[in-house]
């Protein structure tokens, strides 16, 4: 008898192992609804805030119901949109992956959803909308705005005998100097300016120096005269100045960006450039800090540079394997709405995408909130172009980043580099 | 003649009875490891990004590493993290299985605590050794500072990074310590008397005894470590991740090792065709290195009788 049975145990065990394998995937739920999934990057207070509004949603809804997924790795995000049938149909990413993204056919264009329901994208603030269209179509929908300012430490500044924050770059480069301090065998305690990211603090050094880092095609263009500018202010003010071995033990100390270990909080760091939801930021982690917020510094011999801003965006998007495209786009316009736009860009600390929220009061009990706000207006609001080759040319200008900060490469040089290697994918 | 035949179809029964009970391992097999191979070896000659279609460009994937500076710079990195760091591990583990194979009190505590290492998740162990080398506040420097060694930015000096990665590499030789430990336990005893008969001294005895006794087990785990270290991925990854995602390679690129530009082309630049292609060099690299080593072998490998 068992020696019957055995062979009908090994296809069994084959046929389970492969109905096991086919499992997987969900439907809709029981009640009725349409379940969407709304996979996001944020995760902890943010991810908080934004369950209150995706509840607040489920409740005024009898046809969808949202179902909100902290999954903050990129990687996982990515590779769940390139199977056939998509784990969530609606989620988040940054306004300069959004030509990588919809080059590859992985966004669903947005066009035909705004042109049956006629939906008005005017009060957008438009350099914002500018970066979610590719080839003529609309792939993403900001959310939330950032903008970068000066940020310092008032009691260094006082301690260093300077009253008011410096407006152009050479004050600001005297005041570097006087924040800096330094031991007998030059050891810095003390740096007068440092960022924890070197990226976006040196994009945003080309900008004020009255660079573009692409062209008027969104093409890279690295060599650019001001961005070779920005960067060398930065290889010439601090490493340049106070040695690059010192510089890099002095930074490999500095605590974790998002606690109260970062250095700004801390006094290690005078001035730094950072975006608005350092206000939400410094009351959680710093309640105590008394720092202030001024405009990017700009060159004296360049006024109309003044007021100098890099722009970011928070996006939203329907992926191109999205189960339910059209009631995503439904909780899309929910999340748009000025009301619950107001809630979620409150709770981050972010600005909003919508020009017409801009003086909105809600905002006014974030601590200097309204400088980065004002910035936002300015017309020297600049941004990275989202072309198709975004995220090999960051990879490119990370490295020329770091030559141009350890001093192996003028910056010249090391962003001439760029420039012959963007030739081969950006021609 | 006819019991030769059902002795025939009943030993053929039992194969397939056989292969029926490893069908779930086999359909794993053929599913998730020799699918994807072949597939990645279809891809390597398209341009492939993940989500379109893959189109045909025949060798221009591999023409392409030909000019591919950052290719050359992953090469040369995991080459120089290969070739110093396996023998350093090996000679590390062999140096603690001779010790830990001497007749002491407390030996299974000194065991256990050579091979507790191993078993802390990788990612934890480089977390923590992160903060272990820091510039500023590691112990290591510390340690240095106070013996009077000058005190090296380890993670952002280029000259130091690799160091790094070995010496973290040196913290889990505790599994082939063990693997060395049991060879070791293997040695007959007779030999080393009647070296000892002949006047050998410990160095003698190393020499004409146990090194010849281990090298087997040694060329298996030079083969497996060299396998193990061109394929290094996790421990450069953690030090240089900067942020989610990104391309980073540490600094100067020092730290970029080939199994992390594959991953960077595959899932960062989307470059799927291209990543197959330098996953097939590193296979014909692994497999040329791996008989190289195994030619060798005939000239200091012995099999005992």
């Amino acid at each position: 008898m068992y020696r019957r049975l055995r062979p009908i145990a090994a296809v069994a065990a084959a046929v389970l192992t492969a109905a096991v394998a086919a499992c997987g995937g969900g439907g809709d739920t029981a009640s009725g609804k349409t379940e969407v999934v709304f996979s996001y990057l944020w995760s902890g207070q943010e991810a908080a805030a934004l369950e209150k509004v995706i509840a607040d949603f489920n409740a005024s809804q009898d046809k969808i119901v949202v179902k909100g997924v902290s999954s903050p790795d990129f990687q996982k995000q990515l590779t769940s949109m390139s199977s056939a049938n998509g784990s969530f149909d609606i989620s988040d990413n940054f306004g300069s992956g959004v030509g990588a993204w919809a080059s590859k056919g992985i966004l669903t264009p947005l066009d035909d959803f705004m042109k049956t329901d006629g939906y008005d994208t005017a009060d957008f603030v438009p350099s914002a909308m500018n970066q979610m269209k590719y080839d003529g179509k609309t792939y993403s929908m900001p959310i939330a705005l950032h903008t970068q300012l000066l940020m310092y430490n008032k009691k260094l500044f006082a301690e260093a005998g300077i009253d008011k924050a410096p407006v152009t770059v050479e004050e600001w480069a005297a005041d570097i100097d006087k924040l800096t301090k330094r031991g007998a065998d030059g050891t810095i305690t003390q740096l007068g300016y440092a960022n924890a990211e070197i990226n976006t603090s040196l994009t945003t050094l080309g900008f004020m120096f009255g660079g573009s880092w692409d062209d008027a095609q969104g093409k890279p263009s690295p060599a650019d005269p001001g961005v070779v500018a920005g960067t060398k202010f930065y290889a010439d003010t601090i490493p340049g100045k106070y040695g690059v071995d010192k510089v890099r033990k002095f930074t490999s100390g500095f605590g974790e960006y998002q606690s109260a270990q970062n250095p700004f909080y801390t006094g290690k760091v005078a001035t730094m450039i950072d975006g608005e939801w350092q206000s939400v930021f410094i009351k959680k982690f710093a309640p105590n800090l008394e720092w202030g917020v001024a405009p990017l510094p700009y060159p004296a011999a360049k006024p109309e540079l003044a007021g100098t801003t890099q722009v970011t965006t928070s996006t939203l998007f329907i992926p191109k394997n999205a189960k339910h495209p059209k009631e995503a786009w439904t909780f899309m316009k929910y999340l748009l709405d000025k009301k619950s736009m107001l809630d979620f860009t409150l709770a981050l600390g972010n600005l909003p995408a919508r020009t017409s929220m801009v003086d909105d009061p809600g905002y006014a009990e974030l601590p200097n909130f309204s400088a980065w706000l004002a910035a936002m207006k300015g017309s020297n609001a600049k941004s990275l172009a989202s072309g198709p080759t975004a995220a090999q040319y960051a990879a490119d200008l990370g490295t020329a980043f770091d030559d141009i900060a350890q001093l192996r490469k003028s910056p010249a040089d090391a962003l001439a580099g760029v420039a012959d290697k963007a030739k081969k994918y950006a021609p | 003649m006819r019991r030769k035949a059902t002795r025939a179809a009943g030993s053929r029964r039992r194969l397939w009875l056989g292969l029926a009970f490893a069908s779930p391992w086999l359909l794993g097999f053929v599913a998730l490891v020799a699918g994807p191979i072949l597939a990645s070896g279809y891809y390597s000659f398209t341009d492939f990004n993940l989500f379109q279609s893959p189109t045909n460009v025949g060798f221009a994937n591999y023409q392409e590493l030909l000019h591919d500076e950052r290719f050359g710079q992953a090469l040369a990195n995991t080459l120089i993290l290969t070739v110093v760091g396996v023998p350093v591990s090996l000679m590390l583990a062999l140096l603690l299985a001779l010790a830990l194979n001497l007749r002491v009190r407390g030996m299974p505590f000194y065991r256990a605590v050579v091979y507790l290492p191993t078993i802390v998740p990788i990612v934890v162990t480089t977390y923590v050794w992160r903060w272990l080398l820091n510039a500023q506040y590691g112990w290591i420097n510390r340690l240095l500072g106070l013996v009077g060694l000058p005190q090296p930015s380890w993670l952002e000096d280029p000259a130091f990074t690799k160091p790094a990665v070995i010496l973290i590499g040196l913290w889990t030789v505790g599994g082939t310590t063990v693997i060395y430990l049991a060879a070791l336990k293997n040695v007959p005893q007779e030999t080393y008397e009647a070296a000892a008969m002949d006047g050998a001294g410990p160095w003698q005895k190393f020499r004409a005894v146990t090194w010849p006794a281990l090298s087997p087990v040694t060329l298996f785990q030079l083969i497996v470590g060299v396998i193990a270290s061109l394929q290094l991925f996790t421990q450069p990854y953690l030090l240089a991740q900067n942020r989610l995602n990104g391309a980073a390679g540490g600094p100067d690129d020092s730290l970029l090792t080939y199994g992390m530009y594959v991953f960077q082309n595959a899932f960062v630049f989307l470059k799927m065709g291209y990543a197959s292609a330098l996953a097939w060099v590193l296979f014909l690299i692994t497999m040329a290195v791996s008989a190289g080593l195994l030619l060798t072998s005939r000239r200091w490998v012995h099999y005992g009788n």
